[in-house]
């Protein structure tokens, strides 16, 4: 499984045709084809490319909504 | 804009612009449900879809109602709706519906229906919290439709067979909690 930093997360942000990818508790998820993330931003305040970890408790579900989509990496917080 | 209702909401340390795209994205989404209604109107059919008929059109007319209620409030705040339908269309806060492959699949078009007011229910469920004891008319506005919302899904999933939704239809009236928006 890839590991990705959070600079490599980064650059997809699912803007100017990049993957939409977001990493919650460890795991890095490829929600592209998901309408709710489209150009990279989830419900104005929530961006792609971007751990969103302490952003789920704003949220009106849980992250049981993440399984719907494919884990292609973890995150690592060493540079 | 309502200079002075705008700035009472910026007070609080609500992102007024933040707040004006949900309420737009959330308008849009009504309008394109109503749409959608609209066409599953005509294709509700046969034995099982005459029962759905009038139940989906009371939705429908409550869905129209949410998007002309909520449109004065974005305007209040600063913002407006885009200047053409095609633009607006593409913002919906949930995603736009379409019919069913097959259109006489009442099941079929119940889940659309169901997975559509879910979405509505969790958007305005967000929209009560981020203004609760803040921006007292939006969560007025946001509860009324929570409320509409809410019986829209309870009257779907007791069709898909999830169990009593504990309501009835409207009787001849639509939208109890939203009308005083739209006088
Ligand atoms: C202000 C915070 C948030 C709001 C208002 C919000 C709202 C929503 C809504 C209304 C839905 C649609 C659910 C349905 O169809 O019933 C949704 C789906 C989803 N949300 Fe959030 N959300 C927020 C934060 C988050 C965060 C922080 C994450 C990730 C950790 C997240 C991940 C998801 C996922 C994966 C889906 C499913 C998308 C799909 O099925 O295409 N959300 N969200």
């Amino acid at each position: 499984m890839r590991v990705f930093t959070l600079q490599d997360l980064s650059r997809y942000n699912g803007r100017d045709g990049n993957l939409a990818y977001v990493a919650y508790r460890g795991l890095v998820y490829d929600v592209s084809g998901s309408y709710f993330f489209r150009g990279g931003r989830h419900w104005v305040r929530h961006n792609a490319g971007s751990d969103l970890s302490d952003e789920i408790d704003q949220a009106p579900h849980d992250e049981s909504l993440l399984q719907r989509f494919p884990v292609v990496g973890s995150l690592t917080m060493v540079e | 804009m309502a200079k002075v209702a705008r700035e009472m909401v910026e007070r609080t340390g609500i992102n007024v612009d933040e707040l004006v795209e949900l309420l737009i994205s959330n308008a849009s989404a009504e309008l394109t449900t109503f749409y959608y209604y609209t066409i599953l109107r005509v294709n509700l059919i046969g034995l099982e879809g005459e029962g759905i008929k009038e139940i989906a059109e009371t939705a429908r007319i409550e869905d129209r109602n949410h998007f002309e209620a909520l449109v004065p409030r974005i305007y209040e705040l600063g913002g407006k709706i885009p200047g053409n339908m095609n633009a607006f269309h593409d913002i919906s806060a949930c995603p736009p519906a379409s019919l069913p492959e097959n259109a006489t699949d009442v099941k079929a078009i119940l889940k659309v229906l169901v997975e559509a007011e879910r979405c509505a229910v969790r958007g305005y469920t967000h929209i009560c919290n981020l203004t609760a004891g803040k921006d007292h008319r939006t969560y007025d506005l946001a509860l009324a439709i929570l409320n509409e919302e809410v019986e829209h899904e309870s009257w779907f999933s007791e069709f898909l067979g999830e169990g009593p939704s504990g309501h009835f239809m409207r009787r001849g009236e639509t939208s109890p909690f939203v009308s005083k928006f739209l006088r």
